[in-house]
């Protein structure tokens, strides 16, 4: 049967569902709390180029709707039977980090091949330096694990048992990574059989033309929601607050090049590749998932009809300079590129915020931590285990409040319950929820930040924190909004409380008590346009206080009431904050120094020098400019630098 | 003589199944239901009952209900105002829930809102550790406090959730002590009563959901006792409940949560009680009603079960009977998006305006009109002069999409079902998967107003092994409330770990679960022992989830529990690990005291050939046939009749297309299959 617009949703369907049935099979028979509980998985079904078509409906981890495995599938020739692996960041540009196994398997017809069936997991850990195999603090793709090289895990229908032997043998838990390989294979598997019911319903070449179909209805889709968006040249870029243990701001630049309908994101002006794993290695591929999700966001909320596959992706293309952070060389470490990936998030609704100010919210904050806690139990038994996401709240919309907690680009973790913490690790809770005042006022305020606070009782326990961010530069409000507030890591507060900021990794004894609010996110809108009934109601709600209520909503309460005349003469005269966005002061007087001018010229000299010696050299450069930043002249700092170092 | 009756209360009709204890026969019949004035269905049903059948109200010795009003509740977000007490520093947990936003990739996206807003949320300083060790008991000026708070908030009930309330309810019964001293009005719900399991957002919600509902059930369950007694109703009344059991009108009006989902499962108790009847070990079953098609599996007659069922915005916890739900109904509407592809639903003209095709004020496109236009439906009568089919409706409802598509309305009405199917497909391939199933190997059991019309295109793209209509489609639910037996499901958390010492404290803890199941079961006036099955959530030491393992009472030794642990990873995973230390984290019971089952009668052997009562030109696939148009009543046991056919009955409408064959089997059920 022929594929058109009166049945196109049908194969959709049946391919949707194929994938869905991947997913399922997979949650039921993988081992590890990162599929079980995070859901950090991805079960994908490629055409045969590699362009990814069908993804499960509800589940998964959503950056890869759009990925395209024709790298990595090249490397092969295939046979019925067959199943590949990599984790290699660098071989294919499929993988992201070392923890995230992929694996894919040809489905063929009748002797012809049909597409692929593929997928990962986020390993909980996969050997290397440190426990799960991620930290910020590494420099070298070495120290992040074991990497398996695209190679034929299963050949003909035969286990590789050497792949299989040398992945057991370099990792802390083997089993389960074993059981979750196991999954994987048991999901693929699933996945060829209900492609080929598929091709047997549709047949073959009905069934080719249409995926490609599907591919051209996601694309129509994304040009013409595009095609909405005003034509221009938006710029916009933002920092992480520091690009190594106790660095340098990371910045991350993109030009949003809005034509007709098709966009261009060039990431020219973005920092260095890093001496620590806050790297992305994309390899430049132009439409690389990790630098669209912040486009697959924006265009889905536009729409959200919007199917999600490569077709999506087609009209946009990135510009990816080389030896930069969102562009790495070997061994440049990447595991921790999560973060650097959630800024390439915030600055694509940055820029979109310009094109389509009515539309778009602030951006949810990033800097969303990854909690752990390495300890032992009373009987010496080591214990290792994630107890969840610590972040801000989503930002605040033109047509409503951010989600409290966690929301916009960071919603899709699920925590860990306290009580399944508690009674697996010896730490007891003090306070888990949402912490007032955290949402940025704004006519719509920023969602409310998570607050996570616990009693530390055995000695040498570790806790981390990755992803940790927004501890100097907050989160920005739009319209006229509030910044957020920075985030904030504490032992033991109160007296001699000590801020650990950005820290990743800090040593507790008992009695140590860790505190973690999550960096707050910005609002949408001038607070005092904010309905005063609705700052009355967070006020009963307890999310925003009396005080904050007076000072940035200026509605002034009299007991449970708003004073009505009072709260109107307090509100007639406001100072309204030039530009579409509200910064804050920390990163204002960055920027003071920090200029878009002095940033070009940084780029242009950096991108002039050796890979290895960028990352030198940024620091190099921001000490000299610290020393004077009124009076610096940088090309006579490049000058001297270039002399000193024979460059 | 006596007689039981199940009732089942549906948006438009209600069903009475009556079984006859003297001859074990069953009486059905279907009213209309009466939303502007609950319990008047039932009046009317037992008038009818005695007029017709000479059934005396005071004979009745059973009486069991399924209702949606629990359900309808979280749906329509009625219920009353009502106080959630935490532990102190943890008030925030129904706003967090799992942190989870719906829709992942959509900015706006946010969480609903919580059934109980933050200000009627009071922290109590209490604490309870994972070991169940009390940290610090409550204070009774504490919570006097917040009874002032909550009651001041205009609140009607409170709901207690404490941390490792699950493990020690200590403190949670303390304060419910303290309130019946305070407020002794106020009705209390405790997490841990209503379902003691770990994970405070799980068990919260759950108790939340509970307490939500309950003023309204207990109100809609006075008033259907009032008129039960009215009309002579003398017996114990029973309602089933959401694990597929029933229980006592007592406890469904205190523990609403159990009673929550009554009318969907006993769908599926009385789709697996005939299909094992009838002789069929794997069956999905299939109940489409006006915006919804509930599908669920069905192994060797036995539901199956999991928590998590979804209520409204939110879910609950408790063992339910696992059914899925698909947004693809009768009334689902047809619609061509702005790039021109044809889509349906999830918008639903529902039964108000409904389909074009019923002449109710609908006008939009619905899968029913796109069956109506196609020719396949509306050629009998449909029971009680309900509706009747307006076939040119139903075409001048299609025509708009057709145009704009370039083809003939009958060729839209095709791919309309086409897309409906596939959504079906899409849902039912998904629970194939969860469960581990093969669709292959199952039939597919179609019941309720509109399954019979829908399930054998169902059954077609999943290659099933073919389709059953029972004779009476349409009381399947209510069947299956009658036949239910009394059942409760028990939890105890305990944490142990599987050796000689970490187990010496299990038997007693069997035996005290076991002595609550047997007090419950006769407290439901049962007089026989009841079954009991026990079993265990336990994983491998290290492992972040647990699996349920059968255990035997009479033999609770490490080597017995280990065996039968690694025997179920072996069958889930494919492998054990015989050296691994391992943990018991929970232990369940359920026990169930059986209820008499009617007789499956066999209908008359076949005389002649079936005739038909006409024969129509209709379409499938967007090609023109002439079909036979049966009467279900005229066929016998024996009949083999050809595809494309028709058959048509008061309460449904049977569509066959090309390619099966239909066999009339003694029990008088349609059995349709693939022709080879």
């Amino acid at each position: 049967m022929a594929i058109d617009q009166r049945n196109l949703s049908v194969l959709a369907n049946f391919c949707g569902a194929a994938a869905d049935a991947m997913a399922f099979t997979l949650m039921r028979t993988a081992h590890s709390a990162f599929v079980k509980e995070t859901e950090d998985f991805s079960c994908t079904i490629v055409t045969k180029d590699g362009l990814a078509f069908a993804n499960p409906r509800q589940f998964g981890a959503p950056w890869y709707s759009g990925i395209d495995y024709g790298p990595l599938l090249r490397m092969f020739d295939y046979a019925e039977g067959d199943i590949c692996i990599t984790n290699d960041p660098y071989e294919g540009h499929v993988a992201t980090h070392t923890p995230d196994i992929h694996i894919w398997k040809p489905v063929f017809w009748q002797g012809q091949l049909a597409c692929f069936v593929v997928g990962h997991i986020h390993n909980t850990d996969v050997g290397g330096a440190v426990p799960a195999s991620l930290s910020r603090s590494l420099s070298e793709i070495e120290q992040e694990g074991i990497r398996i090289p695209p190679v034929k895990l299963v050949e003909g229908g035969v286990m590789n048992a050497f792949v299989a032997r040398v992945l057991r043998t370099n990792v802390r838990m083997p089993d389960q990574n074993w059981g979750d390989l196991t999954a994987q294979i048991a999901s693929v598997n699933i996945g060829e059989r209900k492609i080929h019911e598929i091709i047997r319903r549709f047949g073959y070449d009905d069934f080719m033309d249409g995926v490609e179909q599907i591919l051209d209805y996601a694309e129509a889709q994304a040009r013409a929601i595009l095609a909405r968006v005003p034509d221009g040249d938006y710029f916009f870029a933002d920092y992480a607050d520091e690009d190594s243990v106790g660095g340098k701001p990371c910045r991350i630049a993109l030009t949003l090049k809005v034509r007709g309908d098709e966009v261009v994101l060039d990431y020219t002006g973005s920092d260095p590749q890093l001496g620590s794993s806050l790297n992305m290695p994309t390899g430049g591929v132009e439409r690389h998932p990790l630098v669209m999700v912040g486009l697959t966001y924006v265009l889905f909320t536009l729409d959200n009809s919007l199917l999600l596959n490569a077709g999506t992706l087609r009209p946009a293309r990135a510009i990816l300079p080389e030896g930069t952070v969102v562009n790495c060389q070997k061994p440049a470490a990447v595991g921790m590129r999560s973060l650097t990936c959630a800024m390439t998030q915030i600055v694509t609704v940055g820029a979109f915020v310009q094109a389509l100010p009515d539309l778009m919210p602030a951006a949810s904050p990033g800097g969303n931590a990854i909690m752990n806690v390495k300890t032992a139990a009373r009987n010496g038994k080591p214990i290792m285990a994630s107890i969840g996401p610590v972040g801000g709240g989503g930002g605040g919309t033109p047509f409503g409040d951010g989600s409290d907690g966690a929301g916009g680009a960071t919603g899709f973790l699920r925590n860990t319950p306290i009580e399944i913490t508690e009674a697996e690790v010896p730490i007891r809770f003090l306070r888990y929820g949402l912490e007032p005042d955290t949402g940025a006022p704004g006519k719509y305020r920023g969602g409310l930040s998570a607050v996570m606070e616990f009693h530390i009782t055995q000695p040498e326990t570790v806790v981390t924190a990755r992803n940790r961010n927004r501890s100097v530069m907050p989160g920005w409000g739009v319209a006229g909004a509030q910044p957020g507030k920075v985030s904030q890591f504490i032992r033991n507060p109160g007296q001699g409380a000590q801020h650990l900021r950005n820290t990743d990794l800090v040593a507790c004894q008992p009695d140590d008590v860790i505190r973690v609010i999550g960096p707050g996110a910005g609002g949408w809108g001038h607070p005092f346009d904010r309905d005063p009934e609705q700052v009355l109601q967070d006020v009963r709600q307890g999310y925003v206080s009396a005080a904050s209520a007076l000072a940035d909503y200026g509605v002034v309460l009299a007991g449970n009431a708003i004073d009505t005349t009072a709260t109107a003469a307090r509100r007639a005269t406001r100072t309204i904050p030039p530009g579409p966005y509200s910064f804050g002061a920390e990163r204002m007087a960055f920027e003071a120094v920090w200029t878009p001018d002095r940033y070009a010229l940084l780029t242009a000299f950096l991108a002039s020098v050796p890979v290895g010696w960028r990352f030198f050299l940024k620091h190099r450069v921001f000490d000299a400019v610290a020393a004077a930043p009124e009076t610096a002249d940088l090309p006579a700092i490049f000058a001297g630098l270039r002399a000193r170092y024979a460059l | 003589m006596a007689y039981r009756i199940g009732v089942d209360v549906g948006g438009s009709f209600t069903d009475f199944a009556v079984f006859n204890e003297a001859d074990a026969s069953i009486t059905t019949l279907k009213v209309f239901s009466r939303p502007d004035a609950p319990g008047q269905e039932i009046v009317a049903g037992l008038r009818a009952l005695a007029d017709r059948h000479g059934i005396d109200p005071r004979e009745v010795a059973y009486f069991t209900h399924g209702t949606t009003v629990g359900v309808n509740t979280v749906i329509q977000r009625n219920g009353h105002d009502i106080a959630l007490f935490t532990t102190r520093n943890f008030e925030d947990v129904l706003q967090v829930a799992r942190l989870k936003i719906p829709q992942i990739h959509n900015l706006y996206s946010r969480r609903p809102d919580p059934l109980i807003p933050r200000n009627r949320v009071f922290g109590i300083d209490e604490r309870t550790e994972a070991t169940g060790t009390v940290l610090k008991s409550p204070d009774p000026e504490d919570v006097a406090q917040a009874v002032a708070a909550a009651r001041a908030a205009g609140c009607a009930g409170i709901v207690l959730a404490f941390l490792h309330s699950y493990r020690n309810p200590a403190n949670e019964r303390a304060v419910r002590d303290m309130i019946a001293d305070i407020a002794p009005d106020l009705p209390v719900f405790s997490s841990a009563q209503t379902w003691p399991i770990i994970r405070e957002y799980e068990r919260t919600i759950t108790a939340v959901i509970s307490g939500y509902v309950q003023p309204r059930v207990a109100t809609y369950l006075d008033r259907f006792e009032e008129v039960l007694r009215a009309q002579g109703v003398a017996c114990p009344l029973h309602i089933t409940k959401t694990n597929g059991g029933v229980m006592g009108i007592e406890q469904a009006r205190a523990e609403c949560v159990q009673m929550i989902l009554s009318g969907t499962a006993s769908g599926v108790i009385g789709a697996g009680y005939l299909a094992q009847a009838y002789g069929y070990p794997r069956v999905l079953s299939l109940d489409i009603g006006g915006t919804s098609a509930d599908v669920a599996v069905i192994l060797d007659g036995q539901a199956q079960y999991g928590v998590g069922e979804v209520i409204g915005d939110f879910q609950i916890h408790v063992p339910s009977v696992s059914v899925s739900s698909v947004g693809q109904g009768g009334g689902s509407v047809a619609w061509i998006d702005p790039l021109g592809i044809l889509k349906v639903g999830p918008d639903s003209a529902g039964s108000t305006p409904g389909p074009a095709c019923y002449g109710r004020g609908g006008t939009r496109p619905t899968i029913t009109d796109a069956m109506a236009a196609s020719n396949l439906i509306g050629h009998t009568p449909l029971g009680y002069g309900a509706v009747t089919v307006d076939h040119t409706a139903a075409r001048n409802a299609l025509a708009p999409l057709a145009s704009r598509l370039g083809i003939s309305v009958e060729d839209v009405a095709s791919d309309i079902i086409a897309i409906s199917v596939s959504s079906m497909y899409a849902e039912v391939s998904g629970l194939t998967s969860r469960f581990g199933i093969d669709p292959r190997e199952f039939h597919l059991f179609a019941f309720g107003g509109a399954g019979a019309m829908l399930a054998c295109f169902l059954a077609r793209e999943l290659n099933m092994q073919g389709v059953v209509v029972p004779p009476t489609p349409g009381v399947v639910s209510a069947l299956g409330g009658l036949i239910a037996d009394l059942k409760n499901d028990f939890i105890r958390t305990l944490y142990l770990d599987v050796t000689p010492a970490g187990l010496a404290t299990l038997p007693d803890a069997v035996a005290a679960l076991q002595t609550t199941a047997r007090d419950w079961l006769r407290s439901q006036q049962f007089s026989g022992e009841g079954q009991i099955r026990l079993s265990a959530d336990m994983r491998y030491a290290g492992q972040s989830y647990e699996i349920e393992t059968p255990l035997d009472p009479a033999d609770l030794s490490v080597q017995a529990i280990g065996a039968a642990f690694h025997a179920e990873h072996t069958r889930l995973y494919g492998h054990a690990d015989a050296h691994a230390p391992m943990q018991l984290v929970n232990l369940r019971l359920v026990i169930a005291g059986a209820t008499p089952k009617p007789a499956i009668r066999e209908i008359p052997v076949a005389t002649a050939h079936a005739r038909p009562v006409a024969t129509v030109a209709a379409w499938f696939d967007g090609v023109a046939h002439q079909v036979p148009v049966y009467a279900r009543a005229d066929l016998r046991a024996g009949h083999h009749l050809h595809a494309p056919a028709i058959i048509g009955q008061d309460d449904t409408t049977t569509v066959v297309p090309p390619g099966f064959a239909i066999a009339v089997e003694r029990f008088g059920n349609l059995v349709i299959t693939p022709e080879a």
